[in-house]
């Protein structure tokens, strides 16, 4: 490892073309199926989860329009029961979780000066995987077999004697799915941020946004695990063949266990989508504060305690169950202490718009939107930490409303604008402000309209999971308010995705950093090249754009004729060796057909899962053994 | 040289480690993380569910005689203990030999190993025969097979990884790259043998205690 001089102009032209046909895909369908490039997966992840999004919007919409007058008779018990338990195992599972990934998978090789992610094969099985899950869940619900036991399924209400039919299994296998998918993205996030930063990324240059999703990850190691154990636990119980007892009480089995394993997952499930939110907003927070955050390490800190107290508070959603008391006192101390970390996080960004110089864009709008809907729904978190207010108001809209102000305020508003943040970068091309901040209010309204009424209503006592209610009991007009602020929120989503399509084609030319940010996903072209830096950059300091020179040496001496990345060590990144990447492959996808194959078996019949692991094996072996040259089958780009 | 425009030049740099440095050590000591935490899971789990029970192992009033709650046979569950601790030198001596590049005294080792596997997955077959319930006689079973057929699975996986290695060995001897999976494989198998002595113990020991 040397200093030497830059490759002149020559030097460099050859070495882009080399790279660019090392790189890029063969063209036609085979190539996209086989594809291993984390910007094209991860785009996909994104627009597949915003399918699902849009496609649980809808079904919420129903829902609104069933609830919007008394006594309604659009949508009978049995439909509306499906449709809030798929609008929910959707936006946990099919949404909120992969559309997190996804950012994080387009976004940490880029901020971290790298090519690719660490495992791409392994990348592009997991985005198939939960794209098979999704369409499993969905073919259930078309097809009258959609879950309808809510998206926690608990037993006995999902066990074997109170839900037969195989509805609670598409449930209990979408969730196999999906965890197999979040668990590979982990991995891949982990291992890219440990291994492959570009040289001089000392853990305390790594960009706050990384932080977030390498702290996710972990989460997702740890939390996952457990809903993928439970859910197989409940169909092995149901399954007449198998016939477990781990839930059935008669045989000493315990429905509460089934409750401690669903939320020792389900809590941290929280901070999974939660944290990398954080990450967008302390990101866009300090691009148009034009300042380094105020209290970076103590943001980071503040992550990793969330983290970790985030593992302690499961059983506070089970307070309405017979845990012991000290346990109750623990938890509500626990749910409480929860609340330092986040208040950190919010007092640094509040100091660092306050001393620096705020641009108002449309991102940094959806930001301050951010603060104003999850600091209350913060609140109402803090009121239900409390045993007795907890127990008075279980099971009504109050919760409801504590939720989405959680969920919606915590992570959907900050993605939005992290989509109008990083839309230029995915596109080249820039979001039409106009319509965009057209969108935010749109959204900030509509959602207070929808959201806030369902606290009154939970504290006049309206029970959630109903399918109707009777006219007298003075519930009326705060649910047709809720009912128009869901439709003024669904105008809102048509106007984004009205944004994207006019802007995609027609928007203003963005050029590769049109926010002046100070990461490395804005040194190179928008959108990248498939092999995203010419030459993978080093840094200097934690905002190489702003305060790197611009001479700060980049690294050269890598192959241009196979995929190479320079890994670093662990902690000061430090050059340590080269690491050849795979090419694209086409054994990601045929994996996934057989997985999808043998996991739909399995919901009829235990044999598929033994036969199942005979074209499994075989698929993996030729996957080790070597890549089908594609370039032989499709011409070259 | 000029002090302006320099690039670092890293193409002395070696191509593939074989330890720690390597991304797929990284990945399979996250999968080692990930399954320890199920395990970890099902063995809470059975803490919990012996809360329900007065005696534990649970009697079983469908059986004759009615109140025989046998422990699980300890001569019996150290068949499958003992092969598997024997079964790491013939995987520590792969690794070591990897390590060195050296493919022969891989190949012997992974063999080795594979006959092992094969072995230890009968025993285990015979073990799960032997235990004195079944796994739908009451929740404390369920937990138990569940236990016994997850730490199967791992045995028949790790030992199918291992005869994927072996046909490399044997067909294409041993590069640097190869030599990192073999030895990236017996960390696998050190963890397959390992999570079974504290699970023996519980599964075994603890109704005792």
């Amino acid at each position: 490892m040397r200093l030497v001089e830059a490759p002149d102009q020559t030097r460099r032209s050859v070495d882009e073309k080399n790279l660019h046909h090392v790189w890029s895909r063969v063209e036609g369908v085979i190539g996209w199926l086989c594809t291993t490039n984390h910007k094209e997966i991860s785009l996909r992840y994104i627009i597949t989860a915003f399918g699902f999004f849009c496609a649980a919007g809808v079904l919420a919409l129903l829902m609104r329009l069933q609830l919007s007058v008394p006594n309604n008779r659009l949508i009978g018990p049995d439909l509306y029961n499906q449709l809030f338990t798929v609008h929910g195992s959707t936006m946990m599972f099919l949404f909120a979780v992969p559309v997190m990934e996804g950012v994080g998978l387009y976004l940490v090789p880029l901020m971290i000066g790298t090519r690719n992610v660490a495992f791409p094969r392994l990348n592009a099985l997991g985005y198939y995987v939960y794209l098979a899950g999704g369409l499993v869940l969905y073919g259930g619900l078309f097809c009258n077999i959609g879950p309808d036991t809510g998206w926690f399924s608990y037993v006995p209400l999902a066990g074997p004697d109170f839900s037969p039919g195989k509805r609670v299994d598409f449930w209990a296998q979408m969730i196999t799915f999906t965890e197999i998918s979040a668990l590979i993205a982990g991995i891949e996030i982990i291992v890219t941020v440990f291994k492959q930063r570009a040289p001089g990324m000392s853990i305390d240059r790594i960009p706050i946004y990384v932080w977030a999703v390498l702290i996710t990850a972990f989460m997702v190691i740890f939390a996952m695990p457990a809903v993928m154990l439970v859910s197989t636990m409940l169909a092995m119980d149901r399954m007449s063949h198998v016939a477990t007892h781990f839930f059935n009480v008669a045989e000493g089995g315990d429905a509460l266990l089934y409750q401690h394993l669903f939320w020792f997952f389900g809590h941290p499930e929280v901070y999974i989508i939660f944290i990398p939110a954080t990450g967008f907003v302390s990101t866009i927070i300090g691009t148009f504060s034009r300042r380094p955050l105020v209290g970076h390490s103590a943001l980071v800190l503040s992550l990793i305690a969330t983290a970790f107290i985030g593992f302690g508070l499961w059983v506070h959603h089970m307070f309405a169950t017979p845990v012991p008391i000290l346990g109750r006192s623990f938890f509500t101390g626990a749910s409480m202490l929860i609340a330092i970390p986040s208040g950190v996080q919010i007092f640094c960004w509040i100091a660092t718009l306050w001393t620096g110089k705020p641009v108002w864009k449309s991102p940094l709008l959806f930001v301050l939107g951010f603060f104003a809907i999850f600091v209350l729904g913060g609140l109402t978190g803090v009121m239900l930490a409390s045993v007795p207010l907890d127990l008075q108001v279980h099971d009504t809209f109050f919760v409801v409303a504590h939720f989405h102000y959680v969920l919606i305020g915590g992570a959907v508003f900050p993605l939005f604008g992290a989509f109008h943040y990083w839309f230029p970068k995915w596109t080249g091309r820039m979001l039409d402000e106009g319509i965009a901040k057209l969108t935010f209010w749109l959204m900030f309204i509509g959602f207070n309209l929808t959201f806030f009424p369902m606290h009154q209503l939970g504290l006049e006592g309206m029970p959630r999971r109903v399918y109707t209610y009777h006219a007298n009991l003075g519930w009326n007009g705060l649910n047709m308010a809720a009912s128009i602020g869901a439709g003024v929120m669904g105008i809102a989503v048509l106007c984004f995705l009205y944004n994207v399509l006019k802007s995609r084609r027609s928007g203003v030319i963005a050029g590769n950093n049109p926010w002046q940010a100070p990461t490395l996903e804005w040194a190179t072209t928008s959108p990248p090249q498939p092999y995203n830096f010419l030459y993978q950059p080093t840094v200097n300091s934690m905002h190489p754009l702003w305060f790197d020179r611009p001479n700060q040496p980049f690294v050269v001496g890598l192959k241009t004729d196979r995929r190479e990345v320079l890994t670093t060590t662990l902690l000061h990144a430090v050059p340590e060796h080269i690491h050849e990447l795979p090419e694209d492959s086409c054994w990601p996808i045929l994996l996934t057909v057989v997985i999808s194959g043998t996991l739909l078996g399995v919901i009829f019949n235990p044999w598929p899962f033994v036969i199942g692991m005979i074209p499994m094996y075989i698929v993996l072996f030729a996957w080790f053994w070597r890549d089908i040259d594609l370039k032989h089958l499709g011409r070259a780009k | 040289m000029k002090t302006e425009n320099v690039a670092l030049d890293v193409s002395d740099l070696p191509v593939s480690e074989l330890d720690h440095r390597s991304l797929v050590w990284w990945g399979n000591v996250l999968m080692m993380v990930i399954e320890t935490t199920v395990f970890a899971l099902l063995v809470a789990s059975y803490l919990y569910v012996r809360m329900n029970f007065g005696h534990w192992p649970p009697p079983q009033p469908n059986r004759f005689p009615p109140l025989a709650a046998e422990y699980p046979s300890i001569p019996m569950g150290l068949t499958t203990v003992i092969p598997l601790l024997i079964s790491l030198i013939p995987m520590i001596w792969a690794d070591r030999a990897a390590l060195k590049l050296k493919a022969n005294a891989v190949r012997w080792g992974l063999f080795l190993s594979i006959l092992a596997g094969g072995v230890i997955a009968y025993l285990r077959f015979r073990e799960l025969r032997y235990l004195p319930f079944d796994w739908d006689d009451n929740a404390y079973a369920s937990i138990v097979w569940t236990l016994c057929g997850m730490h199967l699975m791992h045995i028949v996986v790790a030992t199918c990884e291992n005869i994927v290695m072996f046909a490399w060995a044997v067909v294409h001897s041993l590069d640097k790259k190869h030599a990192r999976d073999v030895r990236v494989n017996a960390v696998y198998w050190y963890w397959v043998v390992g999570i079974w002595v504290p699970l023996f113990c519980i599964i075994y020991v603890g109704p005792r205690i």
